[in-house]
């Protein structure tokens, strides 16, 4: 499978023309799309920039900025799908979207800028979404001269803030989208910097190990196919087997797994991520949790979780609906505990009663019986997403659920 | 190369999260190989019969091929096989001819739409993949569409984890993408995996092959000797030309597709 890696920073960074100038190096590129860019700059007037490769509306070249997230798969040791997201703030719910499923971030930081808003609040959202590798690209080196004193005054204010959210060992590397420096090819320009180049670092990057978790099975639908009733769903975690036992949450039921059936025919057991359907001799709905009953789901009625809101304004005693795993429920914001500054991590207030939006805070939700995880132990089940009329405004993790 | 099973895994949850999701959803197949493997993974997602409906837009334009292969399938696979023509526009000789966009929009875009009215469709499940085109890479798993047809792609849904959002407001019905992520050279790669049957235009004759299937006016062949499932997956691997290099609509004017697309283009 592919790594996906997203790539974050401020606004006009350089983001979209890093991995432009990486699809372009590698020749990763279809020969007319080079074609194809060649004459649109004709027809528009523009010089040529690399971020033409990803940025495709045409709002998108008119105001030389990238709206919504966009993905290129890209080969080096491993398959990456390389995630373009937009730098502005009005965008973030665009950002989220993209980085959403990333393993790997790469934070671009324009040398000459240094840390800026986004640059903040992006990686703010790095740490709350879990992505653990971090990899610091300072762009723009060549506006510069390549000097290592810039370098070391971009990569110092990053390193601050990176630590103060918890990364530590991040690697830095001066490069120049524009140029091509230690992005696809080694640069013969900075005689200072002995380190990888961007791609090489990727590459170096191990893939975390998958520890053994219990069984999880979240139920999508019970399909009733030539008499029998099929349960299906999708292993989270864990590993089912045939004549396992089962028990449901939040209903309580329980069965025994008479069929595991894949949709070539039946299996004696299935791992994390198989979509699957069971014959399992108990009534099962959609938002239902099947575990083993020797480490099973456990619902719970409170939890404290941390969030990022994208619209609008979240009150003590606000209602919500909640998404976890395949279960939407109503929720209630019990407690804010802490209002986050989401550009810099800081805690503006306790105990506060309402939050604005792009905003975060940790907050104590109280809900209809829900299986939650600890997002650290087992994040398929411990995010969730935050809706209103049916629109998704928010996201977050559960940082603690009490039994 | 991906995993295989890793993409298909991910294709049949979302199937089957619009499945559980939406009263009506039907599934869009122009028979050509991505909108034929996603019948197949419909299949699979519901073991063995697609239980809703298969729209297929008639734009009384596409190779003799193409209707033969559709008819063979749809009797095969036992499907509940819809299939919408403008009727209107043809009669008033709406063609290629009289310009590419008009065509495009009327006999597929507005047959769509007639077709979604007349049959209350709430969610269409399309085959359509980021790789093909820049414009496509922007979508959504679940993208929804107003009344007038039109995709807000300035204003998308926020859709993290697999947690897709439903129709809001004014939307009248929901895209679904469940092969988004795969790429031209994965469902080859699923289709030789597979045995999925596939339109004999995909192969080689005569040094000249269909790398995509559209309307007979505005499709052309490509320069190629893969005349097997083999050689076309080996071609895919060295190849620099863009798939949809042999389809007229996407190269007329700059930004045609976005345009196509804002309007309800599939």
């Amino acid at each position: 499978m592919s790594i996906n890696v997203a790539v974050v920073g401020h606004v006009d960074h350089g983001k979209s023309t890093l991995i432009g100038r990486l699809l372009y190096d590698s020749e990763a590129l279809p020969g007319d799309k080079v074609a194809e860019i060649q004459k649109l700059i004709e027809e528009y007037k523009r010089r040529f920039e690399f971020a033409y490769f990803l940025d495709s509306f045409e709002e998108e070249l008119k105001e030389e900025r990238t709206i919504d997230t966009t993905r290129v798969l890209f080969k080096g040791r491993n398959y990456y799908t390389i995630v373009d997201v937009p730098g502005h703030k009005e965008f973030i719910k665009n950002m989220l979207t993209g980085a959403s499923h990333a393993q790997i971030a790469i934070l671009v930081v324009s040398a000459p800028d240094g840390v800026q808003e986004q640059t903040g609040r992006h990686a703010f959202l790095l740490h709350m979404l879990g992505i653990k590798k971090v990899l610091v690209a300072i762009n723009k080196m060549d506006l510069v001269d390549y000097r290592q004193d810039s370098f070391e005054k971009a990569k110092k204010e990053t390193a601050r803030l990176l630590s103060s959210l918890g990364y530590s060992e991040v690697k830095f590397i001066p490069i120049s989208a524009m140029e091509g420096d230690n992005v696809y090819k080694p640069s013969g320009r900075m005689e200072w910097y002995q380190g990888p180049t961007l791609i090489q670092s990727l590459d170096e990057i191990e893939p975390e190990e998958v520890s053994e978790k219990p069984l999880r099975f979240v139920v999508q639908d019970v399909y009733s196919i030539d008499s029998e009733k099929i349960t299906v769903g999708r292993v989270e975690s864990g590993i089912l087997k045939k004549g396992d036992e089962l028990i449901f949450q939040p209903s309580g039921v329980k069965g025994k797994v008479e069929k595991i059936k894949l949709p070539s025919g039946e299996v004696e057991e299935a791992e994390q991520g198989d979509s699957i359907g069971i014959v399992v001799g108990c009534e099962v709905n959609r938002g239902n949790v099947g575990g083993h009953p020797q480490n099973p789901p456990t619902p719970v009625d409170s939890f404290l979780g941390e969030v990022v809101l994208l619209e609008g304004t979240l009150k003590r005693g606000d209602e919500f609906e909640m998404k976890c795993g395949t279960k939407k429920t109503g929720c209630l914001v019990g407690e804010i505990k802490e209002r986050i500054n989401s550009e810099t991590g800081e805690v503006m207030g306790k105990d506060t009663g309402e939050i604005g939006e792009n905003e975060a805070a940790t907050i104590i939700f109280k809900t209809e019986p829900l299986v939650v995880e600890k997002f650290s132990e087992m994040p398929e089940l411990g995010r969730f997403v935050l809706a209103r009329k049916d629109k998704n405004i928010g996201a977050g993790v559960v940082l603690e659920a009490k039994r | 190369m991906l995993d295989l099973k890793d993409l298909e895994n991910r294709t049949i949850y979302i199937v089957r999260e619009a499945y559980a999701e939406f009263k009506r959803p039907a599934v869009l197949w122009s028979t050509g190989k991505d909108s034929t493997t996603m019948l197949w993974l419909c299949r699979k997602a519901f073991f063995g019969k697609i239980p809703f409906p298969v729209i297929h837009i008639d734009t009384a334009h596409k190779f003799k091929q193409m209707y033969e292969f559709r008819d063979r399938i749809a009797k095969e696979w036992g499907l509940d096989l819809v299939v919408s023509r403008n009727e209107e526009a043809l009669k008033e000789g709406v063609g290629p001819e009289n310009g590419k966009f008009e065509c495009c929009t009327r006999l597929k875009t507005q047959a769509l739409k007639e077709c979604l009215d007349e049959h209350g469709f709430d969610a269409l499940i399309l085959a359509i993949r980021r790789d093909e085109h820049g414009i496509r890479a922007k979508e959504r798993y679940f993208s929804p569409r107003n009344e007038e047809f039109k995709w807000d792609y300035k204003d998308q849904p926020l859709e993290m984890w697999d947690q897709f959002q439903g129709l809001v407001g004014d939307g009248t019905h929901m895209r679904i993408h469940p092969i988004l992520h795969w790429r031209e050279l994965d469902v080859w790669e699923y289709v030789k995996q597979e045995g999925i049957p596939c339109n004999p235009m995909y192969f080689a004759k005569n040094g000249k092959r269909y790398r995509s299937l559209g309307c007979k006016p505005c499709t052309f062949p490509i320069d190629s000797n893969a005349a097997t499932i083999d050689e076309v997956v080996e071609e895919l691997k060295t190849t620099k030309i863009a798939e949809r290099s042999g389809r007229a609509q996407d190269k007329e004017k700059t930004f045609t597709m976005q345009k196509l697309r804002a309007l309800g283009y599939m």
